[in-house]
């Protein structure tokens, strides 16, 4: 059964915007995925997400080389187009990417500018499963006091995402997707305590 | 031919784009972030930037309350309420606690709203220094270098001319520490239940193409100066004379009769639940 382009993107983007306002909170998409089942090298939630959010009026960006078909896919799904990582407004990063390609990524990708913040990236980021167990301690707008969330962002990555985000408003927002359709959000205001909770 | 409409009333594109704003206005608080405003079919300037939002967001389980001024009767309220329901078939309450997403002018319910509810404000006019600086690329600069000298000296000079500040709606806050935003012309008693608020509020000003948000647990401090703090209208000794309540936005109106003030609940829903409460009570001690 095919995914009903109005309703369960409007359920999806409602989940997204609930994750995005309470950093740390996760949200589930499982019955959109279900639907979904699109045999694509991404988890489902990752291209349901980009279902949602991307249209011919965006760019995005895969980091991933050898993924021709999964572009073509969300080109042809969406109609937006694909771009280098220093122009895209989405960027999509699968399990297969190393922490070098994406810090990588992370340096060069729109950040915004002061006159307008929102011409930033957006990452779609795919996580090993995503749980508030244990993990990261977060803080900001949205979290009432603390939160903690655990993904598969290493060290490294969180230091070169925090950097990115050093100079408020300008920054990147992410969205984590797992295989098990969860999301859970990352906007630019979180500040994410370096070491981790046990 | 008769076609049937879109739900939502919006095309597909139309509500990813606005979507897209609202994502980024939630990552941004306080910042305006600039949409391509639709044409509706309602006038420019009379809740378009709000109905796009909650036409964007709204889906089929949605319950929806909107209130205009704090009542849920009166005629902009009704109008879009009609709307919003012929083109989703959304249930229309008007009890506060009952609703999902809440379209507001004006006013911020007096009943707290929860972490499942989402409170979407129209606002006419989102640009707190447009009074000192007309341009618009000038005010995006005032914003970009964190210079609200301008947001502080229209208090000022209200406080030279009148000895308080004399804002009578739309009291500049703080979002955040870093923007000063325009909270759309609610009282000054409503301001402080935008800080830390449960809900996350969603502001659209469709005349201006701008919307921004408040995420929940949001540090939201009105512009105040030390020696001026930062004061709510106060209705000390008056209460609503239909539900006796006190601690709420007071209406003052004349009675035409013998010209005294009379006080009146400004949340209508919020008054009427009372007086329903009171009868429940009345009712069921009056059953032998």
């Amino acid at each position: 059964m095919a995914i009903d382009q109005v309703h369960d993107l409007q359920a999806v983007y409602r989940e997204l915007l609930h994750s995005m306002s309470r950093p740390g909170s996760i949200s589930f998409i499982q019955e959109t995925v279900e639907r979904a089942g699109h045999n694509l090298p991404c988890y489902d939630a990752t291209f349901i997400c980009a279902m949602t959010l991307l249209d011919a009026e965006v760019t995005f960006h895969i980091l991933s080389k050898n993924n021709q078909d999964l572009i073509e896919k969300i080109s042809e799904y969406t109609l937006a187009s694909y771009a280098p990582a220093s122009e895209a407004d989405f960027i999509i990063i699968l399990r297969e990417d190393t922490e070098a390609e994406i810090i990588d990524c992370m340096e060069q990708c729109k950040i915004g500018n002061l006159i307008d913040p929102q011409k930033s990236s957006t990452w779609i980021i795919e996580s090993t499963p995503l749980s508030n167990e244990r993990g990261r301690l977060l803080s900001g707008p949205g979290i009432k006091t603390t939160s903690t969330l655990k993904a598969s962002f290493t060290e490294a990555l969180w230091q070169t995402r925090n950097e990115c985000t050093k100079e408020y408003p300008l920054g990147i927002d992410m969205i984590f997707t797992d295989e098990k359709a969860q999301l859970v959000c990352v906007p630019r205001t979180t500040k994410i305590e370096m070491t981790e909770v046990d | 031919m008769k076609t049937k409409t879109q739900f939502a009333f919006f095309d597909e594109g139309s509500k990813k784009e606005i979507r897209r704003a609202i994502l980024k206005a939630v990552c941004i608080p306080g910042y305006q972030v600039p949409f391509a405003s639709r044409e509706m079919p309602i006038a420019r300037g009379w809740g378009t930037g709000g109905l796009q939002i909650t036409l964007s967001i709204i889906g089929k389980s949605d319950v929806l309350k909107v209130i205009d001024q704090g009542a849920d009767e009166s005629v902009n309220a009704v109008s879009i309420k009609k709307l919003v329901h012929s083109t989703t078939g959304v249930e229309l309450v008007e009890r506060t606690q009952d609703a999902t997403i809440i379209q507001s002018r004006h006013r911020i319910p007096e009943v707290p709203l929860t972490k499942e509810q989402i409170l979407v404000l129209q606002v006419p006019e989102p640009e707190p220094l447009r009074k000192v600086e007309a341009r618009e690329f000038m005010t995006k600069i005032l914003h970009s270098e964190n210079d609200y000298s301008g947001a502080w000296l229209m208090l000022f000079e209200q406080i030279m001319k009148y000895g308080r500040t004399a804002t009578g709606a739309d009291h500049p806050v703080y979002v955040n520490n870093r923007y000063v935003m325009a909270p759309s012309p609610i009282p000054r008693f409503d301001n402080p239940k935008m800080h830390q608020s449960e809900a996350l509020i969603l502001l659209g000003a469709g005349r201006e193409k701008k919307i921004y948000a408040i995420p929940p647990f949001t540090d939201v401090e009105s512009l105040a100066f030390d020696d001026y703090p930062f004061t709510v209208e106060s209705f000390e000794g008056k209460h609503c004379h239909l539900c006796g309540a006190t601690d709420v936005f007071l209406d003052e109106l004349a009675d035409n009769q013998t010209g005294e003030s009379l006080f009146q609940c400004n949340d209508t829903s919020y008054c009427m639940d009372r007086l329903n409460a009171v009868e429940k009570v009345e009712v069921e001690g009056s059953y032998v």
